[in-house]
């Protein structure tokens, strides 16, 4: 299950294709080929994106995990 | 040299599972969770790693700052042999450890073999640093007094290295710091872990041989959940080394600027080649195609953008074309002999570089060669890529971002040099540079106070590849850190200035007078 305290590394490791689902959102994950540090929510937050949208992709990401598995 | 990579793991003593956790020759059994490493030449499992809990990094620093107690002691030219003793050990196992840094991260085996050779070339400087840690004697304004400054052990640095260097920047720091008087706790990228382990390996017999107490030379296998902002926030640090991107780099500004600490930042580039018409072309061509496809475009100082003048831009284009028709052919397992190109780190690079590919025509770019991801045979793994040029102009937002990936954007320019180092600057990365002109007037102004603003500007040598004789780093969002040559030693250390008064008078500074 993912929340919005995931760090980024753990959510590229674990839910790899989460990286273009956030890329396509404007959010960067990956950065000279390491993930950045710090949680999913400081880096949705660092893009300005509201705690409603947070939580918005937190559940598509579920979805989406459910859909790959 | 035909490459067992089995045999080269087990000259390490790499097995299925390993210890993450060691302070020089003990290691340690971990609870944390288990990296998986795998190579990204066939994407296959090379072994496993358990990576440490909070508990096993609170002891590794607790054991680094008993060492930092003893070691400080040891007169720096004692230091500077063990670090010379190391510098032979890795001339051991050059072959060995360059093999393990091309199966673990990709690139060809005589990068490998070069970024030992990086690891060996700091240990050799630092052996003279460590008899040259000097201070200076100045002049007091008071009788009978002497006036010096001098350079004192700092304590522990903290080491976080990327995967694209996986051994030569924690050399890089390592050397010095431990000539310096410091203690290191390295942590490597998650990606490169085995390469991490095979170097702690290869040290170790030094500091057995040679009495090196515990907790001088640490390393920490962690996930950034154990070894992250804490390790950033931690006070017992006072120097934070960090290799990575601009992203990575602000926020550890930010932390560690928080608690006043020192850090060497060595972030991302947007490196430029300058070919004006006074350019001996051939030169130009053979040192660009090695800084934009060595290592698969994947250097912290590969040549991302290519600022040539009009009147040759066509016989520019062309010629680039052509080289890298010639490199097309030699794409492949980065073991072997004739490849000069390996793979991207992952399929994550991958995506990176086809989203530029994309995106640079988008923004009205046009690809002039490359961009595809390589299939069929020997390409099974998905992250070997087609070197691409593609025409841009240096305000595209992708131009101004760095990709990590082999692609390179041919920017025409018109009129004086002037223009050509404009263009070279208005990025917001600032690491490093190059001109290719036989013309002295354009070379001086390139080096120059109105030239180039990043922290490394060459003359008719390409942007990739710097010697460790001269301090590494860059400006602007390159992070302004300094590392490897030159005086870089000194961020190491503690600077400190004396006043010692051998007379029987006390005077004052400035003539103050504090009669009481």
């Amino acid at each position: 299950m993912i929340d919005k305290e995931i760090t980024i590394e753990d959510l590229v490791d674990e839910y790899p294709f989460s990286v273009a689902f956030l890329q396509k959102k404007g959010i960067k994950c990956i950065a000279c080929g390491e993930p950045i540090w710090g949680t999913l929510e400081e880096a949705c937050l660092e893009k300005n994106f509201s705690q409603e949208n947070i939580q918005k992709f937190v559940d598509e990401l579920n979805t989406l995990n459910k859909t790959q598995s | 040299m035909a490459i067992d990579i089995n045999n080269v793991l087990k000259t390490f003593g790499i097995t299925d599972v390993n210890q993450g956790v060691s302070t020089g020759n003990d290691w340690f059994d971990t609870n944390g969770t288990i990296t998986s490493s795998s190579s990204p030449i066939d994407e296959k499992e090379i072994a496993k790693v358990k990576n440490a809990t909070m508990e096993d990094y609170e002891m590794v620093v607790k054991k680094a700052q008993e060492a930092f107690k003893e070691w400080r002691l040891v007169p720096a030219p004692e230091r500077g042999e063990i670090v010379r003793l190391i510098g032979l050990e890795l001339r051991k196992y050059k072959e060995e450890l360059g093999a393990l840094v091309t199966y673990e991260m990709g690139k060809i085996f005589q990068e490998g073999m070069g970024e030992v050779q990086e690891m060996i070339d700091i240990c050799d400087f630092a052996v003279g640093q460590a008899r040259l840690i000097n201070g200076v004697s100045l002049q007091s304004e008071r009788r009978e007094h002497r006036l010096f400054e001098q350079y004192q052990p700092l304590g522990i640095v903290g080491i976080v290295t990327s995967f694209n260097f996986p051994v030569a920047v924690w050399a890089w720091n390592s050397a010095l710091a431990a000539i310096a008087g410091d203690v290191v706790i390295w942590k490597p990228s998650s990606k490169t872990p085995l390469t991490a382990l095979a170097t702690q390996k290869i040290i170790g017999k030094v500091l057995k041989d040679n009495n090196v107490p515990e907790g001088v030379f640490n390393l920490i296998v962690a996930k950034s959940s154990v070894m992250g902002d804490n390790f950033l926030e931690d006070k017992r640090i006072p120097l934070m080394s960090v290799t990575g991107s601009s992203a990575v780099g602000k926020r550890v500004g930010s932390i560690v600027g928080k608690r006043l600490g020192k850090t060497i930042l060595e972030l991302g580039g947007n490196n430029a080649v300058i070919i004006t018409p006074n350019a001996d072309i051939k030169m130009a061509i053979a040192s660009t195609v090695f800084g934009t496809v060595g290592t698969a475009g994947q250097r912290c100082t590969s040549t991302r953008r290519i600022i040539i003048h009009e009147s040759i831009y066509d016989q520019v284009k062309d010629s680039m074309v052509n080289a890298y028709k010639s490199v097309a052919n030699k794409i492949g397992n980065p073991l072997s002999e004739n490849s000069l190109v390996g793979p991207l780190i992952d399929v994550h690079s991958v995506n990176n570089f086809r989203n530029s590919v994309a995106k640079v025509q988008e923004e009205g770019g046009k690809i002039l060669f490359g961009g595809e991801i390589m299939e069929g045979k020997g390409f099974e793994s998905g992250n070997y890529v087609m070197p691409c040029i593609a025409e841009a102009e240096n305000h595209y937002e992708i131009v101004q971002e760095e990709t990590f990936a082999p692609i390179v954007y041919l920017i025409k320019y018109s009129g004086e040099v002037e223009n050509a180092i404009e263009l070279n600057n208005n990025v917001p990365q600032g690491l490093s540079s190059c001109i290719f002109t036989l013309n002295m007037r354009e070379a001086e102004k390139f080096v120059s106070a109105v030239g180039s603003d990043c922290g490394i500007a060459n003359v008719n040598v390409g942007t990739s590849g710097a010697e460790i004789g001269g301090a590494f780093g860059g400006e602007k969002d390159t992070g302004g850190g300094r590392e490897s040559g030159s005086d870089s030693w000194k961020i190491y250390m503690r600077r400190q200035t004396s006043t010692s008064n051998y007379g029987a008078e006390l005077p004052l500074a400035q003539g103050v007078k504090f009669d009481f």
